[in-house]
């Protein structure tokens, strides 16, 4: 796999330190550390936030460690205060930063390109083809950033992050250098306080040295014959669709080329090579026109009557990732040649008419669904009308509460940002509802709800526990009482921090007892000031694979009493509920019931009851 | 050689990864090269995944242009049919598994599920070469629905279209499984073979 591949890359460079924040598709990158950390000697940590990540990485750097962090596009939103300040100052042992792009969207609410953000920082960004080269790209930038003094951002897009392809190993390197602060040498210290600022003119400097660097980097592939009309730039993993297109249009010939793996800063002797020798030069990059825009600029030196073909001219599209498909027909077009494809448009139509989407639903016998279902019954009969509160979401498989048959989420945004919001909204008598979940929490919830008793905004808040960082594969945060590579510690739980940072009303509730749980909710609306409740059950995932090798204790629906209301389907909607239209009937599949009770106490007629209690 | 191509079909949860994972490992067994992509945003959460599967071939790009399958791995008929239509080639096979998992939108009763005549007719106008079968029954004779990833394999296996043998399969599927769950997934592998030579 292409994270896989970026972690082997840093063993064999010989990471001592990686800490990271789950985000898809980065999220393989700590999973794996986790499991080899403890046997090569190496620490891994899943940090508080990506911000903190970076931190802790930039610490062991400055003792002489080689580091690597990971995360998703946005995490680096989170971090950017830190990397901002060690563009500045400079790293000591070689710090890689990994950040995972997602374009289309995939897993993403947006699809920011994070290589504006390293140009920002005059960082230098290394954006691997497979995974192959992905590890052996990470290697080389761990020289780099040694010799240049540099963070290095290591850009991937979700196809390479997420795909899979065979890769040659090299040996793992164990040795671990002296831990050493550098006492004298580095610009962090704060006792060479005129050394902490004024420090652009050497950033600049180093970002020219990087691109003297780059001028001349292996992982940078040109050819040019001499007789081509046309040139492609085929950016990072985006030269695998040029060179798919070039194979099926038969123009490998007749087209010249290069592969860029460093996008910033940009090598333009090298890139003028290919500017020179063509009249047309295509962009192929994901996701924003980037490198297209830069080549513009160094084309109206190089030549000026060239056209730039990319996102930017609108001859690819200018958001959304690239496919074989927009590839080969912009190539063939710009080439002439006329290409066979297998398009179905009438199949497609009759296939759009008989299927569904197939929405993104809560996991049979999610917690969080019964959450909802209760927390709804509450606010129905204290506020009348669902309508009567706004509930601010947040990131997480809980987010999923907009779907149906819950629909019951108005807005989401960002890590932690329901908080933030609803205190916006409740300063002008808006009732609101902030959901969030347990590792959400503790990433950004903390500062939002010492807000709100600060600045006394009375909030209610449902923090959706299920003890798992469960949408991007069941990290650890800081409630589970263990690390990452699999140490026990000491749980830090939400009614602690809550109660400590002065909220009176605090109540934990099982969600599996609606009952309870609907109850709990209603004395939280009713408080005066901030109230939290948090709705604490292992996520149903978890909880089946814990009972492995044993099956959980499945309900059924007995026939006879089922008065076919659809109540159980309608307003609850388990994934593990079917309805018999031929019967009449809602049944269960035994497949898929994981034993929570839930529809049992859904049901108005009682019809729904464990199997082995008849 | 030339590649082999084929797209996974699925639910999240269903296994699909590890499926493709297994036949990506034994390829490499087999002294092949191969790709995988993979699309599974936030799939666990009972969304559609699919996953391309290329072995041999000079491409690095795992991605399959439409219409290039040699075969489909369908985990459920419905997401079966929505990648089907769009990848297999034509007389493409097309392995599915017919037992339905519902979404969201059919179990609350925004619309019903499709017609299984009308879905398989329509990959029919794609391939005559669709073989159907309840794989989740066969895995849970084996033991344990969990296992309807490898019923699926077994099938594929069987039908003799993966450019190595039983043997590789088998030893890989072994290799990556911890040794209490063997035998179950042997089971189910072998229900798998059974069903498609029955077919």
């Amino acid at each position: 796999m292409g994270n896989e591949a970026i972690v082997r890359g840093a063993i064999e460079a010989g990471v001592a330190l990686a800490s990271g924040y789950p985000g898809t598709p980065s999220s393989e990158i700590g999973d794996t550390f986790a499991r080899v950390a403890k046997e090569l000697g190496i620490h891994f940590e899943w940090s508080a936030n990506e911000k903190v990540a970076m931190e802790v990485a930039y610490g062991a750097s400055m003792v002489g460690q080689r580091s690597m962090v990971s995360m998703k596009h946005v995490g680096l939103n989170v971090a950017l205060d830190i990397v901002n300040l060690m563009s500045l100052r400079g790293v000591n042992a070689g710090l890689v930063f990994v950040s995972s792009d997602d374009p289309s969207q995939h897993s993403s609410g947006q699809e920011q390109d994070n290589r504006w953000l390293a140009k920002q920082n005059n960082l230098p960004v290394l954006e691997p083809s497979s995974p192959e080269e992905a590890k052996e790209v990470v290697k080389y930038a761990y020289g780099l950033s040694e010799k240049v003094r540099l963070p290095v951002m290591l850009r991937t897009v979700t196809r390479l992050s997420h795909m899979r392809s065979d890769v040659a190993m090299g040996p793992i390197n164990k040795e671990r250098r002296p831990v050493e602060f550098d006492w004298e040498g580095f610009s962090y210290r704060v006792a060479g306080f005129s050394n902490l600022f004024y420090r652009e003119r050497e950033l600049n400097e180093k970002e020219d040295r990087t691109r003297e660097e780059f001028e001349a980097l292996p992982f940078n592939e040109l050819k040019v014959g001499g007789e081509e009309k046309i040139g492609v730039i085929g950016v990072g993993y985006s030269f695998t669709y040029v060179m798919d297109a070039l194979e099926v249009l038969g123009a490998k010939d007749r087209v010249a080329w290069l592969k860029l793996v460093s996008s910033q800063p940009l090598p333009s002797r090298l890139v003028s090579r290919l500017l020179e020798a063509v009249d047309t030069v295509v962009v192929a990059e994901e996701v924003d026109p980037f490198v297209e825009l830069q080549v513009k600029a160094l084309a109206k030196d190089v030549n000026p009557s060239m056209r730039v073909v990319g996102r930017m001219s609108g001859d690819l599209p200018r958001e959304g990732e690239l496919s074989h498909e927009l590839v080969d027909s912009l190539l063939g077009k710009i080439l002439g040649v006329r290409l066979s494809t297998v398009e179905r448009p009438e199949l497609e139509e009759e296939k759009k008419e008989l299927l569904f989407d197939r929405m993104l639903t809560m996991c049979a016998g999610c917690p969080h669904r019964s959450t909802i279902y209760a927390l709804k019954q509450a606010v129905k009969e204290l506020k009348g009308d669902l309508m009567n509160v706004v509930v601010n979401g947040d990131i997480g498989c809980y987010g999923l509460a907009h779907a149906p048959p819950m629909a019951f989420e108005d807005t989401y945004f960002c890590m932690g940002a329901s908080l933030g919001v609803s205190q916006g909204m409740q300063r002008f008598g808006v009732d609101t509802i902030a959901w969030i979940g347990d590792g959400t929490f503790f990433h950004a919830g903390i500062p939002a709800l010492q807000n709100a008793v600060h600045n006394g905004a009375p909030i209610k808040i449902v923090v959706a526990d299920n003890q798992a960082v469960a949408m991007t594969g069941f990290q650890t945060n800081p409630q589970l009482g263990r690390t990452a590579m699999g140490a026990k510690v000491e749980p830090i739980m939400i009614e602690d921090i809550a109660r400590a940072s002065g909220v009176k009303h605090v109540e934990v509730v099982d969600p599996y007892d609606l009952e309870a749980a609907e109850e709990a909710f209603k004395r939280m609306l009713r408080a005066e000031g901030v109230a939290m409740v948090i709705a604490r059950r292992t996520c149903a995932m978890v909880a089946v694979r814990n009972m492995r090798p044993d099956r959980p204790p499945v309900y059924t629906v007995d026939q006879d009493a089922c008065v076919g209301c659809k109540a159980c389907l309608n307003r609850y909607g388990c994934l593990a509920l079917v309805w018999d239209e031929d019967a009449g009937r809602a049944s269960i599949d035994t497949t898929l019931c994981m034993g929570c009770s839930s529809c049992a106490q859904v049901c108005p007629v009682g019809a729904i009851h464990r199997r082995d209690e008849r | 050689m030339k590649a082999f191509k084929m797209v996974i079909a699925g639910v999240g949860g269903q296994g699909t990864l590890l499926a493709s994972r297994l036949l990506a490992e034994a390829a490499i067994n087999a002294g092949l090269s191969v790709k995988i992509g993979e699309t599974y945003g936030m799939a666990q959460r009972g969304g559609p995944v699919m996953g391309h599967v290329q072995i041999g071939g000079e491409s690095m790009n795992p991605q399959i242009r439409r219409g290039e399958a040699d075969a489909l791995l369908g985990f459920e008929p419905a997401e079966a049919v929505r990648r089907g239509v769009t990848y297999l080639k034509k007389g493409g096979l097309a392995l599915v598994n017919t037992r339905v998992t519902a979404p969201v939108e059919v179990i609350s009763g925004m619309v019903p599920y499709p017609d299984m005549g009308r879905m398989m007719a329509l990959l029919g106008k794609v391939t005559g070469n669709v073989k159907a079968f309840d794989a989740t029954a066969l895995a849970e004779e084996a033991g344990d629905p969990i296992t309807t990833n490898i019923v699926m394999l077994g099938a594929l296996t069987a039908s003799g279209v993966l450019p190595y043998g039983e043997d590789v399969v088998v030893e890989t599927i072994k290799a990556g499984l911890r040794p209490q769950f063997i035998a179950l997934n042997m089971r189910a592998f072998e229900l798998g073979e059974k069903a498609y030579k029955g077919l």
